[in-house]
């Protein structure tokens, strides 16, 4: 996963070699990318530097004139119960990712290592439905919500969160986990183990990158999709999370962008943590040593 | 303890019968290797007495207990497996633990038999480290060292050095001889490699598509095949074999026609069988280790397509009209021949073999004791 692209040194292997036109193409093609990728991002942290007053002054000026960080000060005023925002996405996605990870993991496993009637077709399914977006069936999982009593609840925002990222989760760990060799069962079935103590001790450990990856998936997914179902499902001001918070700062005269701006930023922070503290436990190459291939 | 008995054992995937019918005694403390070509069921076979294959029909049985339906622990087994199948996330140490951290056992006890096993091993210096950073030696005695913690009254072998360079190789079949001795635990090994058949075996058992072809020890297996396929896998390179038509048959053995030389071969033949054989076609054959340049019992003129010379020995090969193998020789030293130059060669009759039409062998004559000397174990 590690993989260095660009090693000048005398030890990079033949294939990895560029000459430096190539490099410069690379390097062009990678800022095209990135400035595409990143441009509203730039954007919109210069926006919340800006006082509200420069955002409508013309002609436009992209760079902050004493720009300050005065807005994010003024936001937690204006929208005081932002930071109740902020934990409900947090908790949602989290109890979500949580669920998915304990149906996942060993549904994987047994999709992964056991053969079983009907497996290809649940495994279609799963694929068929993770091709709907839970948007079009809002209506049909409103009625399901109301008749569950869960309206206006956070199992309203969890539940069908957590079950629309279950089959591509299962997907992804599945491919992931048939990478185990069979043998390592084969071994420990010999040593005596039970299916149980081998699926704990052998294969949880050995699959940990890929439980991250799906992880770090799924709780990408539930964080975005959760407005969806918070706008629909959920009435309550105190349950609602970031995406749906956001429109607080839009007043009823005048939008506050650069709070918002502001705001958005200060939003995703705390997901951002998070990730960047999973993926510290992406390491590669687990399975080295394992098998003579 | 570790006795081991395979009673007419018979194993189908599906329709495809891979083990038709095996009964064997593996007698406790015996070094067994089973050989045979590739998809013969060896491994089918070995996974079966380790209960990772479930036995169509037949019984397995140790220590006079089936078995049949026990885990693999409670037969008082351990595998190694060809790929060694080390569990990559844990350090050597707790490689070799893992069976006793299954069983429970207090972490003292786990400590004294892994440091045991890891110096039978030579691994001492190894046990903090990932298999990872392991060679493939290495890691193939650390994979042996999870089979011996747990003691284990028989142990299965899976072309464990196959995937071993040729000196490790060797390195590894002398250390696992001496483990044999110094556990005195019952071993069968699957192997591919004649070498280690020959050298590691107290019996060799041939298997071929399924059946036994031939049970024995090394010496016996290379001296009295019991038919042609024992005769051309035991032995590298193959026996020769040649057609021939019968002319005799006495108590002296088989006296066959070769390119107009009779030859009277010292093999036991059954009373009864012997009117019928006189002017049939019988298989001769002979080892191209037995052939040596100039005159002898029977001599014959040769034109070898293809002379390997190296240095300790000159190997041939020539074309026989109407047959289809190649007759090969090998000559000891080195042997001033060249291809397309016409050899005379020779072997004596005490050095051939013969079979009937179905390919059965007549037993040879011979005092195996009064051979070559003897080779120890
Ligand atoms: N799970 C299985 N399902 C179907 N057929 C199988 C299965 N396992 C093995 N076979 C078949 O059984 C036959 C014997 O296989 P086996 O692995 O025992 O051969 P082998 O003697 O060990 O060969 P090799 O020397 O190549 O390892 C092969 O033809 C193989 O295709
Ligand atoms: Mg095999």
């Amino acid at each position: 996963m590690a993989r260095k692209f660009f090693k000048s040194s005398e030890t990079s292997i033949m294939i990895n070699r560029y000459s430096w036109r190539e490099l410069i193409g690379i390097y062009c093609g990678i800022a095209v990318f990135l400035f595409f990728m990143l441009a509203p991002f730039i954007e919109g942290f210069l926006v919340s530097l800006k006082p509200l007053a420069q955002l409508f002054s013309s002609p436009y000026s992209f760079w902050p004139e004493n720009g300050s960080f005065e807005a994010y000060r003024t936001m937690w005023i204006s929208v005081p119960s932002f930071g109740r925002y902020i934990f409900n996405s947090l908790l949602i996605s989290v109890v979500s990712t949580i669920i998915v990870l304990i149906l996942v993991v060993p549904a994987a496993y047994a999709f992964a290592r056991f053969r079983f009637k009907g497996m290809a077709l649940v495994l279609g399914a799963f694929l068929a439905v993770s091709m709907f977006s839970g948007a079009v069936l809002l209506i049909p999982l409103f009625r399901l919500m109301r008749t569950l009593g869960l309206l206006n609840t956070y199992y309203a925002m969890i539940v069908p969160g957590a079950a629309f990222l279950i089959p591509s989760a299962i997907w992804l760990l599945r491919t992931y986990m048939m990478r185990i060799p069979p043998e390592l069962n084969e071994a420990a079935y010999m040593d005596g183990a039970s299916q149980f103590y081998t699926f704990r001790r052998v294969i949880l450990p050995i699959a940990r990158p890929g439980i991250i990856v799906v992880a770090i998936m799924t709780f990408i997914g539930a964080y975005a999709q959760q407005f969806i179902f918070a706008l629909t499902f959920n009435s309550k001001t105190e349950y609602m999370p970031l995406p749906v918070g956001l429109f607080a700062y839009f007043g009823k005269q005048e939008v506050i962008w650069n709070e918002l701006m502001a705001a958005s930023f200060v939003g995703i922070a705390p997901a951002m943590v998070i990730i960047f503290f999973l993926q510290r436990y992406l390491v590669g190459g687990l399975t080295a040593g394992a098998i003579k291939e | 303890m570790g006795q081991l008995s395979l009673k007419n054992v018979v194993k189908t995937f599906g329709d495809f019968e891979v083990v038709k019918g095996v009964s064997l005694d593996v007698h406790e403390g015996e070094f067994v290797v089973f050989v045979g070509p590739s998809g013969c069921g060896k491994s089918t076979l070995l996974r079966m007495v380790a209960g990772l294959e479930h036995t169509t029909s037949g019984d397995i049985v140790i220590d006079g207990k089936r078995v049949n339906d026990l885990a693999p622990v409670k037969r008082g087994i351990a595998m190694v497996f060809q790929s060694y199948a080390l569990y990559p996330h844990m350090s050597v140490y707790e490689n070799i633990a893992f069976p006793l951290r299954v069983e429970g056992a207090p972490a003292k006890e786990i400590r004294k038999k892994v440091e045991e096993a890891a110096a039978i091993l030579h691994l001492e210096n190894r046990l903090d480290q990932r298999p990872g950073n392991l060679s493939g030696g290495q890691r193939q005695r650390v994979a042996i060292g999870r089979a011996i913690v747990r003691q284990p009254e028989i142990f299965l072998f899976d072309e464990p050095l196959s995937n071993l360079d040729a000196a490790l190789r060797a390195d590894m079949r002398i250390e696992l001889t001496r483990l044999h001795k110094q556990l005195g635990a019952t071993m069968v090994y699957v192997t591919h490699d004649q070498v280690e058949a020959m050298t590691m075996a107290d019996r060799i058992v041939v298997l071929n598509g399924g059946y036994i072809a031939q049970v024995g020890a090394p010496l016996t297996l290379y001296h009295k095949p019991e038919n042609t396929f024992v005769a051309g896998f035991i032995g590298n390179p193959r026996m020769n074999f040649m057609p021939v038509n019968v002319l005799s048959v006495s108590d002296d053995g088989i006296t066959v026609d070769f390119q107009g030389q009779s030859l009277t071969i010292d093999v036991d033949v059954p009373a009864d069988r012997r009117a019928a054989l006189v002017g049939s076609q019988v298989s001769l054959g002979v080892r191209p280790e037995h052939i040596s340049l100039g005159a002898g019992d029977a001599t014959m003129a040769l034109t070898p397509t293809v002379v390997e010379h190296l240095g300790q020995l000159t190997i041939g090969y020539a074309t026989l009209p109407g047959h289809e193998e190649n007759f090969c020789f090998v000559l000891t030293g080195t042997q001033m021949i060249e291809d397309d130059r016409a050899v005379n060669v020779s072997f004596g009759a005490g050095d051939c073999h013969v079979f009937d039409a179905d390919g059965q062998a007549f037993e040879r004559k011979i005092d195996m004791s009064a051979m070559t000397p003897p080779v120890s174990l």
